[in-house]
Formats: structure tokens, C-alpha cells, sequence
């Protein structure tokens, strides 16, 4: 074979220009495109929150620490170690105004110091040491817009927090360091922490955060600096962050869900696989008398093959070009537009990780999907010139594209799991997509089958027939559609069901299990009240308590907890801790035995059955936590089954009484009430216990659906660009099919059919074939609406069908669309002509 | 003699082509009687297949007036002369025109099921078991020989029983014994449903097998040439 001739006939055979090739070139373009889009967002907004880290955490460095303040070393060694340092404490509670009305808040108390970097914008604007002064005697606050709405409240009014009055200064237009603040459930109030000395809400026992920021030398190394930090203090369950990655919770979202959006915009690239493989498929099978002429001429099988390998090859090239050029262009020419939208800092411009990532994967997808139809060019033989059909078309290609194509799949598995550095949510997209590929491929025999089937229901339906006959007969155009519409259509089915699943399992379901409050920070002296006010409503048919602190787990066995967990949602942070003398009323043990009522031997521990098995934990065991900076090393005594999809009190870990003894607690509690009688017992409790905090279970539920509602979005749209590309393909099968649908329509305008009558037969079949793959599709969203039921929320699966329907109205629109497109050539076309043609 | 079922004068066709106008046919007046079998012949390019096509409404003449079965093509649009043909005309093309999506069965049922007989698949079935393809009425074109297709389209052509049988070198595509069958068998249908035949040939011995023969030559009648092969009949 010579390269160098394979390379001019190739040239020679382009010269015919892009014809043939457009949905090859549009496939590789749309599905490059998405991915480099999303990727360079994604870097973007990490470049943005590289640049900004320090201005993003408050300082250059953090230390956080729970329900406590720094010891005196603690700060002596801030002091030591930065030029400055500031004091924040973070913690929930209820605004109150005079009128009585009441909305949760999410505080942030600060020092003098506060901000280290940035500025703090207020409206009206002045200073925030201005701000937070106050006047008339009161101290000040500022509130965030939205909430102030919601209570009714503007510059110049007063509220309270806890027991403590505040005067309402301004509004907090924009605080530097908010990205850090993550998920909250309440709008933000900022006050000055003096101001809070007699608010009550800061006891021993209450639930807050103190974040100290601190400003260090610039010559200081803060990776070092952190060590230092760690070692010093070990024990003390202290958490670090550092301006190298100043918004880590931000950073990861964003990560996870440019990763998760990849792996979506992966699934529309084996789409266009999908129309790449069916274009060259076509483009060859045009080529079929070229073909067999070099070979009549003494071409060898490896030049032919080479010299549409080349052919293809320039054209995928050029759509890898193109697709990242638009892909990577498109963000940074809207980045105006979309910075503004975006509640994180991004600095837009070409980054080239994720441009070559979207152009390999673009790249291995046109490789995967145009081997198997150029091994075909291989078995065309000269004699094709003389007689049609000569050759029977082997179902498989030779062995040696099998095991290049496999290989190629797992090149793109790893590398698709090397860049979304996760590797199970590769393999199960992966999975996904070849399960669906799969499933897709039978769905279209089975309607081949059907239509076999329905055929004798078609009698005297001429229209209904013929659709029935090109959906089943040879060269049907099922395998296409319903592979590229249906792809897409499933991602989209599956968002629709999974997101609706979850939002009616959050609204509808947990609202009726759940209960109305959550109260904390209850004394343990206000407990006698508080349960006196509950139990004298009639409204409230249930209430359940329990002491609450919270630790760190921080080893298991003597190992640290992050080595033998790794990863674990349990270990990271701190988690509530409860005691109990007895076997608290309800909960089963799954495995040994509780401790006795007087018990007050070593520490023992009684753990979540379900995440102690995740993380590998046996009775016997020693597990040591951190609470209040001390350590207690328990003994694993017994395994537990709590059930957390009620939104009740339910404890990873329960410690024996005596364990934690002196320890500053406080309790939580919640209420089952009727709706009539919340707003009552949110009053009185509040009233009577101005530092505990009420937090509706409604709002908190409104807060996570809109969250839903939101990565619902973001899916919906990486799956859009799917269906873009699944229409993409349809309208090259429909464009590929035209010539055949032109000659049926002259056949059957000559035995007598009328315009109307064809159109009808035209619109009937893509309109059955885009049903079809909706309903395939559908099938493929409930079966994930179903999973994440039955396995995830673990409640009962009802299809969700405003979406359902949609799906398939989307399918049969698409198709119709596409096809009808495509009829005004059979339906215009002079039978003479066309059959004349053919002679 | 009966009434003309097809009447032709001064039918003229010009196509446009790019390298301008090309005239098909001209001054063509002739016509045909019911029953009658007309032999039409000439060299290649000499417009056979074209007045074929002006006959059966699948092409409509650019000059003069085609009149088929009492009515004027000419006036009818497309729709209609679709109609005309589903109720009274079956066309054999050289190149057999088989749906390929279809069955043997469906594509002679097509035009019964268009012409809204309820009985459409069994005098289909009927139909191909006259043609001898009986055994094959669930076989797809691909799967058929071309005498077979051929035999099909035959089948399809006459199902309707229609009044004109329009034949296109049916025989073209085929090996000489296998197109004698052919040929045999649409004559032998014409016969038994009394359709009246135009059959466009290369073949001299296959028109001396019609009532009657024109020739063409450059798109007009031949009268010499048709003159003589009547006379060799």
C-alpha cells in the first residue's frame, strides 16, 4: 500500500467538497462543541476561584473551628503566626421583629478586624464598622435584602436576635467572603459579635462555627503553615482552609458537576457516533461503483481503505477544529453575560486542558464509530461494477477492528475517568450509555417485529400500510432513529422522572412524615418549659428529644479515620452526637447489646448499622471522637438502624451517659404538629426562649427543591445538546433517505396514490418512529426514576407524567419534523422522471 | 370500430435541459382502440418510453392534446391523473419499479388497497398465484430474480383489471427465455382481462406480435418504418 497514493486519490475524491460529509462534520462539531463548553466554563470558574481564593475565604488562611471559641494557645499561635487576625462566628437563628413576625437567619457575627480582604457594599453605603455600631444604645446589623423583604423590615427599624435587640442599618448588597458560606438554609444577618454578649444565643452547647481568618506574610508557605497548625494541635478537631483553593466546597460543586455535565455531553458525542457511523456508512455505500472500479483497476484492499480513512479522517480533523473553536469561543465571547449570572467569581479565556480533552474524546468517538463501516470498504469487489448485490454483508467486521475498536473504548473509559477524576461515575455513564446503545438497538428490532405484527391491522389503510412496510422492510431507517433520538430522549426522560421522583419525595412525601420543627439549642434547663408549652397544645401529636453535641471522628482503631474511611461522609466534618442511658423507644438493634442503665465503665458507642458497613466497621472496634476538643474513645457495643427519610432525629452515633458527662450540651427536638397550630408554638417557644432556634421544615424543603430544580437545569440543558445532536442525525438519515422516498412516492404515484395519501404514509412512519423511541426512552426514565426511588429515597415510585408525555410528544415532533422536512421532494417529484432514471 | 380509449393529437414534449430545450416528441396524433394491441417501436432515444409516459398521464405533453379513456389529461392535475391511473391503468416498467420495502404480496396489493378494495390482499394472493409466484408473496424485491420481479410487476400492473396495460420493455432487463415468458404471460393477462396493450419494444418480433405497430424516429411517427413492419406482419 502507498501512503502517498492513497493520499492523492483521496484528494482527488474531495474535490467534490463537504457533500456527503455535513452530518459527519455537523455530529463531530455539535458533540466537541458541548464538551469544551462546559469544560471551559469549568475552568473558568476554577481560574476565578484560584485568583480569588483569599478574597473568597476572608484571608489567607482559616481555621475553623465547632461550638467553641480558640483556647489561648490557640490564639497566642494565630498571633505568633499571622500579621492579622480576624474572628467570625457563624450560627442559625430567628430574626424577630416587633410585629411578631419571624424568618430563620444565618448570622455572622464578626470582630473589628472583619473583612481582612475585600469590602463589604451596603445599601445605603457607609462603613460597616458604622454599620454594626448601631445608634440609640442598640447595636447594628446588617441584613440581606431578600430576608429584609420578607420580614417587612428597612433601614432604620429594629429586630431581634435571641434576647438581644439590633438596629437595622442597611442592606448587605455583597459581602467578599460568601461563596465560603456553602449551603444555608437562611438569607445572611451580619452583626458585630459584642453585640451578641447578651443574646443568649452563644452559650456552651449552642450550635456555631468560629472561623478565624488570617493574614499571613506573603513569604510564609501556607501548606507549611498548615502542618504547623495540625501538629500543634491535633486533638482539637480544628478544620483548615488556605487561599490555595479559598472556596472548597464551591470548587468541588463546581467540579462535580462540570465533571457529571462532561460525562452528559459524552453521551451526545455517542449519539453523533451514532450519525457519524451512519453518514460514512452512506458516503461509502454512494461510493460502492468508485470502489469496485479501483479494485477492477488493481487497488488493494489496505489503499482503498486507507484513502477514506484519509478522506474521513480530514473531515473529523476539521470538525474537531471547529467544535473546540466554537465550544471554547461561545463561553468566553458571552462571558459578560454569563459572570453576571453567576454567584461565583470566573475569569473566561482559552484554557487548553479542556479544549484537548474535548478534542480527544471527539477525536476517539470518530475513531470508534467509523472503523466498523470502513472494514466494509474492504469486502467490495470488483464484480459490484456487474451485478448488484454480489456480496452478502457480514453481520460483524473482521476481528482485528473489534479488538481496535474495544481497545479505543477503553482508552476513552480511562481517559474520560482520568479527567472527571471519578472513576465510578464514569463506568456507570459509560454503562449507561452502552446499556442504552444496547437497549436502543433491540428496542428498534422489537419495532421492527411490531410492525411486522401490526401489518394485517393496516388492511385498507394504504397510508398506515406502507409506514408499517418502510419501518419494517429492508433499508428501514428504525436503527437511526431510534438509536440518535432515543439516546437523547432517555437523558432527558430520566432527568424528568429522577428530578420529579425527588421533588415529589421532598415536597409531597416527606412533608407528611416529617415533622413541622426542628427546634435547637435548647438548654437544658429550658427543656421542662419547652415540653410544658407542647404538651398543653392539643395541636401537637408528637414530640421527640434528645441531647445533642458534636465530634469529630477522628480515629478508628487507632488508624486515622480519613485511612481506614476514606472519603466517608461521616468523617468529614463534625456530626451530631447523642447519649442515652436506655434503648431510646423505637430503635431496633441490628447487632449487639446495649449498655446498662447505670453503666459508667469505659466509653461504649452505638452506631448507624447502614454506615458502619460502609465504612467497615465491626463490633469491637474503638472509635475515638472529638467533642469540645477532647477525645473519648469508645468501643463499638452495638449497631443501630436509623431510618433518616423521615427528616426525624436520627443519630449516627450514641455514647453512653457517663462518657460525656459535664460536657456543655444543649437538645434538639422536634414537633409533629397540625398546620393550623405551627406559627403558634414558632411564636411562643421563641418568645419564652429567644436563643432557641425554630427551623421549619417547610422552608427547608422549599430551599433543597429549588436546589433540585436547579442541577435539574443544568442536566436538562447538557442533555439538550444531545437531542441537538440526535436531531442532527435524524435530519441526516431523513436527507440520506430522501432519494429512496422520492422514488417510493414516483413508484407509488404511478399506481395511483395521491400527493395527500403519501404525505400521510410519510408523516405517519416518522411520526410511529419518534413515538417509539419516546417510549423506549420513557422506559429508560422511569426504570431511573424507579432506581432512585426504590434504592435512594427509598420511597414508593409513581411515574411522573407531565414529563412522561412530554418525552414522547417530544419524540414524535422531532421525528416529524425531520422527516417532514425531507417530503416536499417525494411529494413534488414527476414520476416519469424518476422512474426513467432508474432505467 | 369502437370509441379511441386513447386519442393523441399533435401531442408535442420538450424537456428543459441545461444545455437548453430538448424536443422529446412532436406532432404525435394516433389513436387506440379498446382491446386493441399497439406495438411501439424505434431506436434509443427515439421518444418510445416518452409518448408511453404522455399516455399514462406520467408526464404531461407541452404541445397538442392527450385524451385517455374520454378524458383530457391535459386539464387534470396531478392528483386526478393519479386517480385516472389507479382505476384504469397498470404500467410494466423495463426496471420492474418494485417498492423494495415491500413484499411480493404488498406491492401487487398497493393498488387494489389505493382503489380501497376490501378484498385487496387475497386478490393479490390470487393475482401472483396467476403469475406463478405464488409461494414467493412474502419475499422482499431483493430476494426475487428479475424474471420474478418482473412477474410481480406484471401481477401488480393487471390485479386492478385495468382498462390500459402500458408496457415499458418489459422485457429489457432480461435473458431472452425468461422474457419470452414474460411477454408470453402479458399478453396471456391482457387476453383474459381484455385490456387494451401498448407495449414499447426494441424487439420487431416481439411488436409483430400486437394488432398494430408505429414506429418513431427523432420523436415523430415513422409512417414508412411503421408501414413496413406491418407489412412484414
Amino acid at each position: 500500500m502507498s501512503l502517498a497514493i492513497a493520499a492523492r486519490l483521496a484528494r482527488r475524491e474531495m474535490r467534490g467538497g463537504l457533500r456527503g460529509f455535513r452530518v459527519l462534520l455537523g455530529c463531530i462539531v455539535l458533540g466537541v462543541a458541548a464538551i469544551a463548553a462546559v469544560g471551559t466554563v469549568r475552568s473558568s470558574i476554577a481560574a476565578g476561584l484560584a485568583s480569588e481564593g483569599a478574597a473568597l475565604l476572608g484571608g489567607d488562611a482559616e481555621i475553623e473551628l465547632t461550638y467553641r471559641f480558640a483556647t489561648q494557645d490557640e490564639r497566642a499561635w494565630m498571633q505568633d503566626n499571622a500579621l492579622r487576625v480576624s474572628e467570625v462566628v457563624d450560627f442559625r437563628s430567628l430574626a424577630v421583629v416587633p410585629d411578631g413576625q419571624r424568618a430563620l437567619t444565618q448570622v455572622k457575627s464578626v470582630d473589628d478586624a472583619y473583612p481582612l480582604l475585600g469590602t463589604v457594599t451596603l445599601d445605603p453605603p457607609m462603613p460597616l464598622g458604622t454599620a454594626l455600631t448601631g445608634r440609640d444604645g442598640l447595636p447594628g446589623a446588617v441584613m440581606d435584602p431578600t430576608l429584609m423583604a420578607r420580614l417587612g423590615l428597612a433601614a432604620g427599624d429594629t429586630f431581634r436576635l435571641g434576647s438581644q435587640d439590633f438596629a437595622l442599618m442597611a442592606a448587605l448588597v455583597d459581602e467578599p467572603d460568601n461563596a465560603t458560606g456553602g449551603f444555608s438554609l437562611g438569607p445572611r444577618t451580619l452583626v458585630h459579635t459584642g453585640g451578641l454578649a447578651d443574646s443568649g444565643l452563644l452559650a456552651p452547647g449552642s450550635l456555631f462555627s468560629t472561623l478565624y481568618r488570617l493574614d499571613v506574610a506573603e513569604d510564609v508557605d501556607l501548606a507549611t503553615l498548615q502542618r504547623a497548625a495540625e501538629e500543634d494541635f491535633a486533638a482539637s478537631g480544628l478544620s483548615w482552609s488556605d487561599a490555595r483553593n479559598g472556596a472548597p466546597r464551591v470548587a468541588q460543586f463546581v467540579e462535580r458537576l462540570g465533571a457529571f455535565l462532561v460525562l452528559i455531553g459524552l453521551s451526545g458525542l455517542a449519539v453523533g457516533g451514532v450519525g457519524i457511523s451512519a453518514a460514512v456508512r452512506a458516503y461509502l455505500a454512494r461510493k460502492t461503483p468508485v470502489i469496485a472500479t479501483l479494485r477492477t483497476l488493481g487497488a488493494d484492499q489496505s489503499t482503498v481503505r486507507m484513502v477514506y480513512f484519509i478522506q474521513i479522517g480530514a473531515i473529523a480533523l476539521l470538525g474537531l477544529v471547529l467544535g473546540v473553536a466554537l465550544g471554547a469561543g461561545v463561553p468566553v465571547l458571552l462571558a459578560p453575560l454569563i459572570e453576571g449570572r453567576l454567584p461565583v467569581p470566573a475569569r473566561f479565556a482559552f484554557y487548553p486542558g479542556p479544549m484537548i480533552e474535548a478534542a480527544i474524546y471527539g477525536l476517539l468517538t470518530a475513531l470508534i464509530f467509523t472503523l466498523w463501516p470502513l472494514a466494509r470498504v474492504g469486502e467490495v469487489r470488483a464484480a459490484s461494477l456487474f451485478r448488484d448485490g454480489g456480496t452478502a454483508e457480514r453481520v460483524l467486521p473482521p476481528i482485528s477492528t473489534l479488538i481496535l475498536t474495544a481497545l479505543l473504548v477503553a482508552v476513552l473509559i480511562t481517559l474520560a475517568a482520568t479527567f472527571s477524576g471519578n472513576l465510578r461515575l464514569t463506568l456507570w455513564t459509560a454503562g449507561g450509555i452502552a446499556g442504552a446503545l444496547i437497549l436502543l438497538t433491540l428496542a428498534a428490532s422489537g419495532i421492527r417485529v411490531l410492525a411486522r405484527l401490526a401489518t394485517p391491522l393496516a388492511r385498507g389503510r394504504p397510508a398506515l400500510r406502507w409506514a408499517l412496510a418502510a419501518i419494517r422492510g429492508p433499508g428501514t431507517s428504525a436503527g437511526p432513529v431510534v438509536l440518535s433520538l432515543g439516546l437523547g430522549l432517555s437523558v432527558l426522560a430520566a432527568v424528568g422522572q429522577i428530578d420529579g421522583t425527588l421533588r415529589a419525595a421532598i415536597s409531597q412525601d416527606l412533608p407528611e412524615r416529617a415533622p413541622s420543627y426542628f427546634f435547637i439549642d435548647l438548654q437544658p434547663d429550658q427543656m421542662p418549659g419547652f415540653m410544658e408549652r407542647l404538651d398543653s397544645d392539643t395541636g401537637v401529636s408528637r414530640v421527640q428529644t434528645a441531647p445533642m453535641l458534636r465530634g469529630v471522628v477522628t480515629t478508628i482503631n487507632g488508624r486515622p479515620a480519613a485511612e481506614v474511611a476514606p472519603g466517608h461522609w461521616v468523617i468529614e466534618g463534625d456530626r451530631g452526637v447523642t447519649y442515652a442511658a436506655t434503648l431510646p423507644e423505637g430503635t431496633v438493634l441490628t447487632d449487639g447489646a446495649w449498655w446498662p442503665e447505670d453503666y459508667d465503665g469505659p466509653p461504649q458507642l452505638s452506631f448507624a448499622a447502614e454506615e458502619a458497613a460502609e465504612m467497615g466497621l465491626k463490633l469491637g472496634d474503638t472509635v475515638t471522637i472529638n467533642i469540645l476538643g477532647r477525645d473519648i474513645t469508645a468501643t463499638l457495643t452495638s449497631l443501630r438502624e436509623v431510618d433518616f427519610s423521615t427528616a426525624g432525629i436520627g443519630f449516627i452515633m450514641t455514647i453512653n451517659p457517663a462518657a460525656v458527662a459535664g460536657a456543655p450540651h444543649s437538645f434538639i427536638a422536634t414537633v409533629y404538629a397540625e398546620e393550623a397550630a405551627e406559627t403558634a408554638i414558632l411564636r411562643d417557644i421563641s418568645e419564652a426562649f429567644p436563643n432557641v432556634t425554630g427551623i421549619a421544615v417547610r422552608d427547608a424543603i422549599d430551599r433543597v427543591s429549588g436546589l433540585l430544580a436547579g442541577l435539574a437545569s443544568a442536566t436538562a440543558w447538557g442533555a439538550s445538546a444531545t437531542l441537538l445532536t440526535g436531531f442532527l442525525v435524524l435530519i441526516g438519515a431523513a436527507a440520506a433517505d430522501q432519494g429512496a422516498r422520492v422514488y417510493e412516492a414516483a413508484v407509488l404515484k404511478t399506481l395511483g396514490a395521491s400527493r395527500a395519501r403519501i404525505l400521510a404514509s410519510l408523516a405517519l412512519r416518522a411520526g410511529l418512529l419518534g413515538a417509539a423511541a419516546g417510549i423506549v426512552a420513557l422506559g429508560a426514565g422511569i426504570l431511573g426514576g424507579w432506581a432512585v426511588s426504590h434504592f435512594v429515597m427509598e420511597t414508593p415510585y409513581r411515574i411522573i407524567w407531565p414529563s412522561a408525555l412530554a418525552i414522547v410528544a417530544g419524540g414524535i415532533l422531532v421525528t416529524l419534523l425531520a422527516g417532514l422536512a425531507f417530503a416536499w421532494r417525494p411529494l413534488a417529484a414527476k414520476p416519469a422522471r424518476v422512474l426513467r432514471a432508474r432505467e | 370500430m369502437s370509441a379511441p380509449i386513447l386519442s393523441l393529437t399533435d401531442a408535442a414534449l420538450s424537456l428543459k435541459a441545461n444545455a437548453g430545450t430538448v424536443q422529446i416528441l412532436r406532432a404525435i396524433s394516433l389513436d387506440v382502440h379498446k382491446g386493441e394491441t399497439l406495438g411501439l417501436i424505434g431506436p434509443s432515444g427515439s421518444g418510445k418510453s416518452s409518448l408511453l409516459m404522455l399516455m399514462g398521464g406520467l408526464e404531461r405533453a407541452t404541445g397538442g392534446r392527450v385524451m385517455a379513456l374520454g378524458q383530457d389529461l391535459g386539464t387534470l392535475s396531478e392528483d386526478a391523473l393519479a386517480r385516472l391511473r389507479r382505476d384504469n391503468v397498470g404500467v410494466v416498467f423495463q426496471s420492474f419499479h418494485l417498492i423494495p420495502t415491500m413484499t411480493a404480496l404488498e406491492n401487487v396489493a398497493t393498488p387494489l388497497e389505493l382503489s380501497g378494495a376490501p378484498d385487496a390482499m387475497e386478490r393479490a394472493q390470487a393475482q401472483l398465484e396467476a403469475v406463478g409466484l405464488g409461494k414467493r408473496a412474502g419475499h422482499y424485491p431483493a430476494q426475487l430474480s428479475g424474471g420474478e420481479q418482473q412477474r410481480v410487476a406484471l401481477a401488480r400492473a393487471t390485479a386492478p383489471r385495468p382498462a390500459l396495460l402500458l408496457a415499458d420493455e418489459p422485457t429489457g432487463n432480461l435473458d431472452s427465455t425468461t422474457g419470452a415468458a414474460i411477454i408470453d404471460l402479458l399478453f396471456d393477462l391482457r387476453a383474459q382481462y381484455g385490456a387494451t396493450l401498448v407495449l414499447v419494444t426494441h424487439d420487431p418480433a416481439l411488436a409483430a406480435r400486437c394488432d398494430r405497430v408505429i414506429a418513431l424516429r427523432d420523436g415523430q411517427i415513422d409512417v414508412s418504418a411503421s408501414s413496413a413492419v406491418k407489412d412484414a406482419i
